[in-house]
């Protein structure tokens, strides 16, 4: 039940198990942190201080700050919303799909998927919280006893699903994230000398000592976690689709926007893992672990990803035409294809379904930096696409006579780079506290990965 | 705690599991084994089992029913809002009562692993040998009182033949003593 096939050598430099546990905790071990990661604090806290001034003119002064008017009534905020959410989604993929299905390749990339899943998901959250208007009122949501009736919140409205989903997310992305570090914080509990870093990870192991039986009950409850939370996947971008799908405007009332959402979150998704891993690999000098056979098998599944984005795309134009309705066939063919929003379509199209196409070159997957640029071009794509789905249905609708156009404000932009620098902070602690790759689960798959040439104890 | 435990110390999961085998032909009762990743083939040699799977399976059928009966309630009975026609009992209830199932049994489920292995935040431990977390196997067979030297000498060569690299004898900490079975 438990054992999984594997391709090939997962990990380089036939590594003893010590080597495993010393290479993935050397940098923690470092009295102080290299320079680029004081640079990089200091980058992070400036974004994060001009998106927190940016929430401050928005909480103090009101929504009309945004670029927003009254027939655009989502704009950047939502977009990034839904962006953040996308590349949320890799994480859960990438330690839960590869887990159920597994992938052991998973091993040393989850942990770093995982983290950033938790980071977006909080990054996300920020944007319809504020977009409330009164965020001291945030908590009506909430279904909770009141003395309004008590009225209830209206629970067949996608934007509570929407409340539901992200919090159920966060919080089983966040538990199985911590879960699978408890091990490794025993591991550092053992092997620090300093008195204040073993008190601290002392707590954060939980006790951990990895009896047998702990460690049965550890990977069941991995498996149920992760097998739980898999559905999550795929049922919290559905549920982001459908604030869309429900309502009524051309171009989002489509039965399409459920599956095209969450292939394109986990499209971004694996876009930004990729990013994310290519400069940890070299930063941190894990080549051994993150070999060029895990960042092809990325670039491979994200080469079939892109095909499915550019059927998706086909389709929405094919059924704006085949159903007839010409408010579809206006939204597609003359306010996406062509029209004020041409750039940010043709930009949709290009990022997302034609450049990844490049990957089936086994020349350009092999350059690291040119999957380090397509990875981005990906992300950038991904972030059209919802400007594209939000701006364009919205700013032209039945009426003629309510159309109107949507700029963003210094604000929403101010927004959005402040929560770039909470996703680069919340990166660069993790990059300093917590082990980047799950050792438990590196050793674990040594054996069977690596070919071994060590022949001390060949007693078997 | 009185008691002694013999312990066996290996470096290899491969040999491990052999030891273990070999114990356990020989009639010795392996107490507990310390690793630093999970041996799949140790839970079956020891005859390991764990029910947590048919727990979440309760709490998840639990926190569906008790979801519904919420929504039920707020929406049919202590509230009911009459609009556009609309059933107050609504078919989209399955959206959140599916969301709501999963946040139930994840958190339930987490809360039980916990509490069965009694883990926590705070919780002190001294291990038996530091080096399992990293790169090393230990085999603890406890000493029982009765036991007389030619057992306990049994037991060292058995350790020793199936290619401990270090044996030793110490108490453990009380808190590793782990049920029998659960």
């Amino acid at each position: 039940m438990y054992k999984a096939e594997v391709r090939g050598e997962l990990i380089h430099g036939n590594k003893t198990y010590r080597q495993i546990t010393h290479e993935i905790l050397r940098p923690f071990e470092a009295d102080r942190p290299p320079r680029w990661w004081y640079v990089g604090i200091f980058i992070g806290v400036s974004m994060t201080l001009v998106g927190l001034w940016s929430m401050y003119m928005l909480v103090t002064t009101g929504i009309g700050i945004w670029g927003l008017n009254n027939n655009v009534g989502w704009g950047w905020d939502i977009i990034n919303f839904v962006w953040w959410i996308g590349i949320g989604h890799a994480g859960t993929a990438f330690s839960i799909f590869l887990l159920i299905l597994r992938q052991r390749w998973r091993t040393s990339i989850n942990r770093a998927a995982e983290a950033m899943t938790v980071f977006a998901v909080l990054c996300a959250g920020l944007f319809p919280m504020l977009h409330m208007g009164r965020v001291w009122d945030a908590f009506f949501i909430l279904p909770y006893p009141n003395s309004r009736g008590p009225l209830w919140v209206n629970f067949n409205s996608p934007l509570f699903w929407d409340v539901v989903a992200i919090s159920t997310y966060l919080m089983a992305s966040g538990s199985f994230w911590y879960m699978g570090m408890i091990p490794d914080f025993a591991a550092i509990r053992e092997r620090t000398t300093s008195k204040f870093k073993k008190a601290v990870y002392n707590i954060l192991s939980f006790g951990w000592v990895g009896t047998a039986r702990g460690w049965l009950r550890f990977e069941t409850a991995a498996l149920l976690l992760g097998g739980l939370t898999a559905p999550l996947v795929v049922s919290v971008h559905s549920i982001v689709s459908m604030d869309f799908a429900t309502s009524v405007m051309p171009g989002w009332h489509t039965t399409i926007f459920p599956p095209y959402f969450v292939i394109g979150a986990i499209f971004s998704g694996f876009g930004m893992v990729l990013t994310l891993m290519i400069i940890v690999r070299k930063v941190f000098k894990y080549e051994d672990f993150v070999t060029q056979g895990h960042l092809d098998a990325i670039a491979r599944i994200l080469t079939f990803i892109s095909l499915i984005m550019g059927t998706a795309y086909l389709t929405e134009l094919f059924i704006a035409w085949y159903g007839g309705t010409e408010y579809e066939m206006f939204t597609f063919m003359k306010n996406r294809i062509t029209g004020d929003y041409t750039f940010a379509f043709w930009a949709m199209i290009t990022c997302n379904a034609i450049i990844p196409q490049l990957f089936w070159f086994k020349k350009i997957r092999k350059n690291l930096t040119i999957v380090f640029i397509m990875s981005i071009i990906i992300n950038i794509g991904m972030w059209f696409e919802r400007y594209v789905i939000v701006v364009t249905s919205l700013s032209k609708d039945f009426l003629p006579a309510t159309w109107a156009a949507y700029h963003p404000t210094i604000y929403d932009k101010a927004f959005f780079i402040g929560t770039l620098g909470i996703f680069l902070l919340g990166l660069l602690i993790f990059f300093r506290f917590i082990p980047m790759m799950a050792i438990s689960e590196l050793k674990g798959i040594l054996k069977e990965t690596s070919i071994k040439k060590d022949k001390d104890h060949g007693t078997k | 705690m009185e008691q002694n435990n013999i312990i066996g110390i290996y470096d290899d999961p491969d040999v491990l599991v052999a030891a273990a085998r070999k114990l356990k032909e020989n009639d010795v009762r392996i107490k507990n084994v310390f690793s630093p990743f999970p041996i799949h083939e140790l839970w079956e040699i020891l005859g390991m089992k764990t029910r947590l799977p048919l727990l979440t399976f309760i709490y998840g059928t639990t926190g569906f029913i008790a979801i519904y009966a919420f929504l039920y309630w707020t929406s049919v009975v202590n509230y009911p809002l009459k609009f556009g026609g609309k059933p107050l009992n609504s078919l989209s209830f399955i959206i959140i009562m599916f969301v709501g199932t999963i946040f139930v049994a994840v958190l339930l489920t987490l809360l039980t692993f916990f509490i069965r292995q009694k883990i926590g935040p705070g919780k002190n431990v001294v291990m038996i040998d530091p080096r399992t977390v990293d790169d090393k196997f230990a085999i603890v067979i406890e000493k029982k009182a009765d036991f007389t030297d030619a057992d306990v000498k049994r037991i060292t060569d058995l350790l020793k033949e199936s290619g401990a690299v270090e044996i030793t004898e110490k108490p453990l900490p009380e808190n590793y003593i782990e049920e029998e079975n659960d």
